[in-house]
C-alpha cells in the first residue's frame, strides 16, 4: 500500500495558562499546537512523525466528522503518551517519533490506540519471530534501497587513503 | 505490533547487509558449495541439509558470533526520518560542542604544521623507506628530536570543555536546593542510581564469586576458582561469543584471557587479516605523517616511563603507526559524535575528488593515547593480532572516552555518574573537597579518560577491562573511581588543598591498591 504525505498546516504553539502570562511566576507546562488539513478530501491517517524538543507527554485530540447531519466532535486519540521518561533529564528530549494507526478492520475512521511506551522496551519477540518470507521480502526491499544509495555515493576505494598515489596535503580544513 | 516487526526486520536487514561484505560470508559460501559433495546433503532437502551441516561443523556458531558482535557494536537503527548526524549524537548542543572542540584541535595541529614547517604528510624517499623497514622491530631505539612537538591536547584541556557544556533549554534556577548538582558537569544526562547499577551489574554482587577477590590465597580454590576455570575452558571449547561475554563478568583466569577477549571481540586471525596488517605496515613505510611524531612523543612521555610497559615500546609503534593509516576505522564515525578531519591534496583545495581524511583513520591522538594499547601487549605478542584487538577495543569503547556525546558510556555521562554517586553517597566528603577547591572530578577525570591504564597495576587493570567487555559498558570506570574515593575517604577528609589531595599517600598510589582492597573492604557500592 503506498503512502503519501498529507499537506498540513502546523500553527504556532499556544500556552495553556490560567491568569496573566506576564505577571505570573511560573512557566506554562502545557502548550497546544493546532494542525489543520487544508485539503478537503477524506483520508486515512496512518502515521504522524515529528521530532521532539523537550516535550515530556503528548496528547492528541482529533475533530471527527461522523456524518453530514451531526456536528463535529473532538475525540481524544492519545492521552499523556510519554516521550521523556524523566522530564528533568535528556532521555528522549530530541528524538524522532512516529505514532501509528492500529490496524483494526472494524473501525471505519482512524481510531488511535496508545503506542506501546518506548521506555518500557517491549520485547521484540513478544509476538514470536516475524514470518521469514515476510522478512526476506523486506530484506529484498532494503537491498534495493541500499544499492540505490550506494550507487549514488561517490565510491571510495577500499583501503586507499591517497588520491592516485598522492597524499601531499595542504592544511586541515574547517568546515 | 507492526512497528516492532518492522523494527526487527530492519535490524535483520542491516546486519545481513553488513555481513555480506565480510570474509565470513565468502567462507560460508565456499563451505556451502563444498558441502554439496557430502553424501548426507540431498537435493530434495538441500536447504535443510546444508543448515544442519553448518550447525554440526561449527559454522553456524561462527555466524551467531558475528551477528552477536554486530548487535553489540552497532546502535539500533534509528527512526527513518532521522538524519545521519542524529545517529552520531541526538542532542544538537552536544554536536555543536563537539564540532567546536574539533575545530580547536584542527587549528592547533595546523599551527604546529606552519610553525615547524613540517608537512602533514610526506612521501618517504626510497632510502628512508629501506631504513625504516630494517628498523621496524626496534623503532624504540630511535631518538628523534621531538622537543618542538607538543601533544595536541591533554585530558585536562578536554575537561575544561566538558565543564562548560550547557543545554540552552535547561534552567537550573538560581537558588540552591537538594536537587542542585554540586559537581563540575552541568548537563542533565540520565545516569544510573545505585539500585539501577545493582540490577545492571548483578554478577558483581557480594554473594557471587569474583576473580581478583575470591581467588586470593586466603580462599581455598575448590570454593570458586577451580570451577570458574573449568567453565571458562568449556566456553572456549564451544567458541560462543555470547557465553564468553556472560562468563567474563566474573573475571577471566589469566591463562584464558587472551582467547576469551578475542572470542568476545570476534577476532580470529585469518590470513586476510595478517595481509591487511602488512598492507598497513607498507603504508607506514611509504608515507611519513605529522601524527607519527605525536605518537612517538606520546609513547616516550607515557608508556616508556611506566615500569610495566616500557618493554613494549616497539610494539606500541607497530600498532599505533599502522592504526593511523587504517581507513576501515572510518566506519565507526557513523556512531561516533566526532568526525574525521578533512583535507585536500595540495593545490586542489575545494575540489571534492581530491578530498581526503587526515590522518587516514580520522583519529588524532592526544596525550596518553598510547596507554590504550599498552596493557594489551601483555596478552598478545603477534603484531597483527595485537593490532586487531586494539582496533576493535577502540571502535567499541575507547573512542567514547575522548568525544563529547550523551551516550551512557560516553565520558560526559561517566563524569556525571561519578559525581552523582559521590554527592549522593559521600556528601560530607564531596562537600569538603569542594570547599578546599579540590573538586573530585579534577582528580578522577584522568583515570576515567585512560580507562585506568597506567593508574592501576596491570593485573588489576585487566580484571577491570574484563568487566568492560562483559557488560559492554564503560560505566564501571565511574563506579570504580567513586569507590576509590570511598576507600580513601578518611584520609581525604583531612586534606586541605587540591595538591594535598593528589599527593602520594592518598590517591596517586592507585597502583598499590588492588581491586580486592577496594571492592572487598568497601563492598564496592553495595554497602553505600
Amino acid at each position: 500500500m503506498s503512502r503519501v504525505l498529507v499537506p498540513c498546516h502546523v500553527k504556532g504553539s499556544v500556552a495553556l495558562q490560567v491568569g496573566d502570562v506576564r505577571t505570573s511566576q511560573g512557566r506554562p507546562g502545557v502548550l497546544v499546537i493546532d494542525v489543520t488539513f487544508p485539503s478537503v478530501a477524506p483520508f486515512e491517517l496512518q502515521e504522524i512523525t515529528f521530532k521532539n524538543y523537550y516535550t515530556a507527554f503528548l496528547s492528541i485530540r482529533v475533530r471527527q466528522y461522523t456524518s453530514a447531519h451531526t456536528p463535529a466532535k473532538w475525540v481524544t486519540c492519545l492521552r499523556d503518551y510519554c516521550l521523556m521518561p524523566d522530564p528533568h533529564s535528556e532521555e528522549g528530549a530530541q528524538e524522532y517519533v512516529s505514532l501509528f494507526k492500529y490496524q483494526s478492520p472494524s473501525v471505519t475512521f482512524p481510531k488511535w490506540l496508545s503506542h506501546p511506551v518506548p521506555c518500557e522496551q517491549p520485547a521484540l519477540l513478544r509476538e514470536g519471530l516475524p514470518d521469514p518470507s515476510r522478512v526476506s521480502s523486506e530484506v529484498q526491499q532494503m537491498w534495493a534501497l541500499t544499492e540505490m544509495i550506494r550507487a549514488s555515493h561517490t565510491s571510495a576505494r577500499i583501503g586507499r587513503f591517497d588520491v592516485d598515489g598522492c597524499y601531499d596535503l595542504n592544511l586541515l580544513s574547517y568546515t | 505490533m507492526l512497528q516492532e516487526e518492522s523494527d526487527l526486520s530492519l535490524i535483520i536487514a542491516q546486519i545481513v547487509q553488513k555481513l555480506k561484505g565480510s570474509n565470513l560470508y565468502s567462507q560460508l559460501e565456499r563451505q556451502a558449495w563444498a558441502s554439496l559433495q557430502r553424501p548426507e546433503i540431498k537435493l530434495e532437502s538441500l536447504k535443510e541439509d546444508i543448515k544442519e551441516f553448518f550447525k554440526i561443523s561449527g559454522w553456524e556458531k561462527k555466524l551467531q558470533n558475528a551477528v552477536y558482535s554486530e548487535l553489540s557494536v552497532f546502535p539500533l537503527p534509528s527512526h527513518p526520518a532521522a538524519p545521519p548526524e542524529h545517529l552520531k549524537e541526538p542532542l544538537v548542543y552536544m554536536r555543536k560542542a563537539q564540532g567546536s572542540w574539533e575545530k580547536r584541535i584542527l587549528k592547533s595541529l595546523n599551527s604546529m604544521c606552519t610553525e615547524l614547517s613540517i608537512p602533514l604528510a610526506r612521501k618517504r624517499p626510497v632510502g628512508e623507506q629501506k631504513e625504516l623497514l630494517n628498523k621496524w622491530n626496534e623503532m624504540g631505539t630511535d631518538e628523534p628530536d621531538l622537543s618542538l612537538f607538543r601533544p595536541v591536547y591533554a585530558p585536562k584541556d578536554f575537561l575544561e570543555v566538558l565543564i562548560n557544556l550547557r543545554n540552552p533549554n535547561y534552567e537550573n534556577g538560581d537558588s540552591l536546593s537538594f536537587r542542585t548538582h554540586l559537581g563540575l558537569i552541568q548537563v542533565p544526562l540520565k545516569v544510573k542510581d545505585i539500585p539501577e547499577l545493582k540490577e545492571c551489574f548483578v554478577e558483581l554482587g557480594l554473594n557471587i564469586g569474583q576473580l581478583g577477590i575470591d581467588d586470593s590465597t586466603q580462599v581455598p580454590p575448590e570454593l570458586f576458582e577451580n570451577e570458574h576455570v573449568r567453565i571458562g575452558q568449556k566456553v572456549l571449547a564451544q567458541q560462543d561469543s555470547a557465553a564468553a561475554q556472560q562468563y567474563i563478568r566474573q573475571g577471566s583466569p589469566t591463562a584464558l584471557r587472551a582467547e576469551l577477549w578475542a572470542l568476545i571481540l570476534n577476532i580470529s586471525s585469518q590470513p586476510e587479516d595478517v595481509l591487511y596488517y602488512e598492507q598497513l605496515k607498507t603504508n607506514v613505510i611509504q608515507h611519513d605523517l605529522l601524527v607519527d611524531s605525536l605518537i612517538y612523543k606520546d609513547v616516550k612521555l607515557t608508556a616508556s616511563n611506566d615500569d610495566y610497559y616500557f618493554v613494549f615500546e616497539d610494539y606500541l609503534y607497530q600498532v599505533l603507526l599502522c592504526f593511523s593509516r587504517d581507513t576501515s576505522v572510518l566506519s565507526h564515525f557513523a556512531f561516533n559524535s566526532a568526525s574525521p578531519p578533512k583535507s585536500y591534496i595540495r593545490g586542489k583545495l575545494g575540489l571534492e575528488e581530491y578530498a581526503v581524511f587526515y590522518p587516514p583513520n580520522g583519529v588524532i591522538p592526544f596525550h596518553g593515547f598510547s596507554m590504550y594499547v599498552a596493557p594489551l601487549c601483555f596478552l598478545y605478542h603477534e603484531p597483527s593480532k595485537l593490532y586487531q584487538i586494539f582496533r576493535e577495543m577502540y571502535v567499541r569503547f575507547f573512542f567514547r572516552l575522548h568525544s563529547i556525546s550523551s551516550h551512557p558510556s560516553g565520558i560526559v555521562s561517566l563524569c556525571l555518574l561519578f559525581e552523582t554517586l559521590l554527592q549522593t553517597y559521600l556528601p560530607q566528603l564531596f562537600y569538603h573537597l569542594r570547599e578546599i577547591g579540590a573538586q573530585p572530578l579534577r582528580i578522577s577525570f584522568k583515570w576515567m579518560v585512560r580507562a585506568f591504564s597506567g593508574y592501576l597495576a596491570t593485573d588489576q587493570l585487566l580484571l577491570l577491562w574484563d568487566r568492560i567487555l562483559g557488560y559492554n559498558s564503560l560505566e564501571i570506570l565511574a563506579v570504580l573511581a567513586a569507590a576509590v574515593f570511598a576507600f580513601r575517604a578518611v584520609n581525604l577528609m583531612e586534606v586541605t588543598s587540591l595538591a594535598a589531595a593528589e599527593k602520594k599517600n592518598h590517591l596517586r598510589e592507585l597502583k598499590s591498591m588492588s581491586l580486592d582492597d577496594i571492592v572487598k573492604i568497601h563492598g564496592l557500592f553495595w554497602l553505600f
